[in-house]
């Protein structure tokens, strides 16, 4: 699915940093991966490489069959668009758009017509369990249903993908909980490809393979089948 | 872009969305729109309302008449008084070939014309048929005067407008009807409906028009004429030969031909040409004043936008990180800019169009309209193409910047 080769990223600038020093990485399809790492190791950067929103110096990056590389900006939104899904720490809701049509939205740069649109989109927040909140606009929504919002909004597309940068980062111990069996479950029912990055080991836990970004390497993989890699881990997510 | 009702509905709720800065900004395009409009019709409006002064009048024409003399020539004294003759005519055809038309007149002021019981003052104007050339009438009933009128030195006569309304109150073709002048009865032939402005010892329509012949000889002028009005052939710029004239007349009546003064010259080329100037001069400001306005407006219009679309630095980032392409981030501010310039343009010209209608209503009589305020509908057409290719231009620097804006921006503003 993912098939990173020796990727290089410099920030230009008046003291260039070299932030990602020769990535591998292999995800096949249907894994359940988390990034880890501390601040200032990558991480973000590679989720962006990850998700098409920054391309990088050197390597090569294969999603599917397509090699990522040097894309038109034209071209990269449409890949976004069809192949990925994205949920942000800050849920990245529009604020004057209802649930429903933040939801719409990434049909609406498909093409895909007005009704079939919004019934799709209806049809995610009813999974989701939003129904009742569907013409409510974000701020008067709590933490974990925007999140929830974002969920379905990153689904809508059925993309193969979905990144998630600190999903649980602007939520409480619990609602976090909450998000991450979500995802969990999409994994294991419909085996979408996740990748999750987070600081926080317990977020890590919940996922299938911890991989381990240090300094712009990658440093050890861990499989975490059993979830108890963490002394925190059971029945909660340690923040 | 895709057309798409979504599209319309996101970008009336972004402009509503600040509905008090979309109104100010959108007024500097109003007003703009409506200086440019109101001003061209206003403007024409008012060039007709002053060309309706000259209305008939040939525009390269030129007065001859005579005055005392202002020098001392060929043993004369200067302030002596001299009178031109039917011979100054021959002379200037024969002379001055470039002349057109040479026609004299006789004038006489404070005389009474009545008919039965109604009494009018008038000017009394001694023609001949070919002035029509130079001021055309505007015959309503009858003809004007004709050649066998003067060869049989005919008792007849063209009254103006205001002599037949006084006359006529009950209207009516008057022709064949005898009004008298002074002491002499004359028979109306036709009557003149021309009103201009231009006076020439008497506004046509409170004058009389009566053969020059006969006047010569009812009023006992001899041979004298008093003006002589001459219009210059296509292409002859009158002041080019106004000298020519001068020296003509002057030589047979002992006048110095420098004397400008003892022979005057009014030549309206020089009256019209200024017209004209002031025209375009007036023209010229408009424009300038209005596109300055209406530049003005659009600079206001891109200016909010650049603010707007920094606003939105975050929002668009989001859009593009979940598939919007550069184009269709372009497509949506520009559309954007382009609602809002053409919706307060739309308005202005529509409230400019109003205020213009009631101008020419104000400026109509017996149902005609003497001048045109409105606009044409092309120029109509023009303004609303003007707009929208200023809301492109206003537009086109701030989408500029939103496409700009990269997806990990939305993030990196956290």
């Amino acid at each position: 699915m993912i098939h990173l080769k020796d990727i290089n990223k410099t920030y230009r600038g008046a003291q260039p940093l070299h932030v990602l020093k020769g990535i591998n990485l292999d995800i096949e399809e249907g894994e359940f991966v988390s990034i880890m790492g501390a601040s200032g190791s990558g991480k973000s950067t590679l989720l962006n490489i990850l998700g098409i929103l920054d391309n990088y110096d050197s390597g090569e990056y294969f999603l599917g069959d397509t090699l990522i590389k040097d894309l038109s900006e034209t071209r990269a939104a449409e890949y976004r668009n069809h192949m990925i899904g994205f949920i942000f720490q800050s849920f990245n809701l529009i604020g004057f758009k209802t649930a429903v049509e933040n939801v719409e939205l990434p049909l609406f740069y498909q093409g895909v017509g007005r009704k079939k649109r919004h019934q799709l989109a209806m049809e995610y927040l009813e999974r989701l369990g939003l129904l009742p909140w569907a013409e409510h606009y974000p701020n008067e929504m709590s933490g974990g249903q925007k999140q929830r919002v974002a969920i379905a909004r990153a689904l809508i597309t059925q993309p193969r993908l979905i990144l998630a940068d600190e999903p649980t980062g602007a939520l409480d111990s619990k609602t976090s909980v909450e998000v991450m069996q979500l995802l969990k479950k999409l994994n294991e029912e419909e085996h979408k490809t996740i990748v999750v990055v987070t600081h926080e080991s317990g977020v890590a836990n919940e996922t299938n393979k911890i991989v381990h970004i240090t300094d712009g390497l990658i440093g050890k993989i861990e499989e975490n089948l059993d979830h108890h890699a963490s002394p925190f881990g059971i029945n909660g997510v340690m923040k | 872009m895709r057309l798409d009702f979504d599209t319309y509905k996101e970008i009336l709720d972004t402009l509503t969305r600040n509905k008090s800065r979309s109104f100010l900004t959108g007024f500097g395009v109003f007003w703009g729109v409506f200086m440019l409009v109101g001003l061209i019709g206003g403007g024409s409006g008012l060039k007709e309302i002053l060309s309706n002064n000259f209305e008939g009048f040939a525009t390269n024409s030129a007065i001859v008449f005579a005055q005392p003399t202002t020098k001392p020539y060929d043993g004369y004294r200067k302030g002596r008084k001299w009178n031109m003759d039917y011979n100054d005519v021959k002379r200037l055809k024969a002379q001055v070939p470039e002349l057109d038309i040479v026609t004299p007149m006789l004038s006489g002021w404070g005389s009474k014309v009545t008919f039965k019981d109604k009494k009018t003052s008038c000017s009394v104007k001694g023609l001949l048929p070919d002035y029509a050339k130079v001021e055309s009438p505007k015959l309503y009933y009858g003809r004007y005067l004709n050649d066998m009128d003067m060869q049989q030195h005919r008792k007849v006569c063209v009254l103006g407008k205001k002599i037949y309304k006084n006359l006529f109150p009950g209207g009516g073709d008057p022709c064949g009807q005898l009004v008298r002048i002074d002491s002499i009865y004359y028979c109306v032939v036709g009557i003149d409906y021309s009103s201009g402005n231009i006076s020439i010892n008497g506004r046509a329509e409170e004058s009389v028009v009566i053969p020059l012949t006969l006047m010569q000889k009812a009023y006992n002028y001899g041979n004298q004429v008093h003006l002589i009005c001459v219009t210059a052939k296509r292409g002859v710029k009158m002041s080019t030969i106004t000298q020519k004239m001068r020296d003509v007349i002057a030589r047979s009546h002992s006048v110095s031909p420098s004397d400008e003064k003892a022979i005057t010259v009014f030549n309206t080329e020089v009256m019209f040409g200024m017209l004209d100037n002031l025209f375009s001069g007036v023209n010229f400001l408009i424009w300038l004043v209005s596109i300055g306005t209406l530049l003005a407006g659009a600079i206001g219009v891109s200016n909010i936008m650049m603010v707007t679309v920094r606003e939105r630095t975050i929002e668009i980032g989001i859009r593009r990180a979940i598939g919007a392409t550069p184009k269709s981030i372009l497509g949506q501010i520009i559309s954007e800019s382009i609602i809002l310039t053409s919706v307060a343009g739309m308005s202005g010209i529509f409230f400019a169009v109003v205020i213009l209608q009631l101008a020419e209503m104000a400026n109509t009589t017996d149902g005609i309209v003497t001048s045109h305020f409105q606009i044409g509908f092309w120029t109509a057409i023009g303004a609303v193409v003007i707009l929208s290719i200023l809301g492109v231009l206003a537009g086109l620097a701030p989408a500029f910047r939103a496409m700009s804006i990269k997806p990990v921006d939305a993030m990196r503003d956290e």
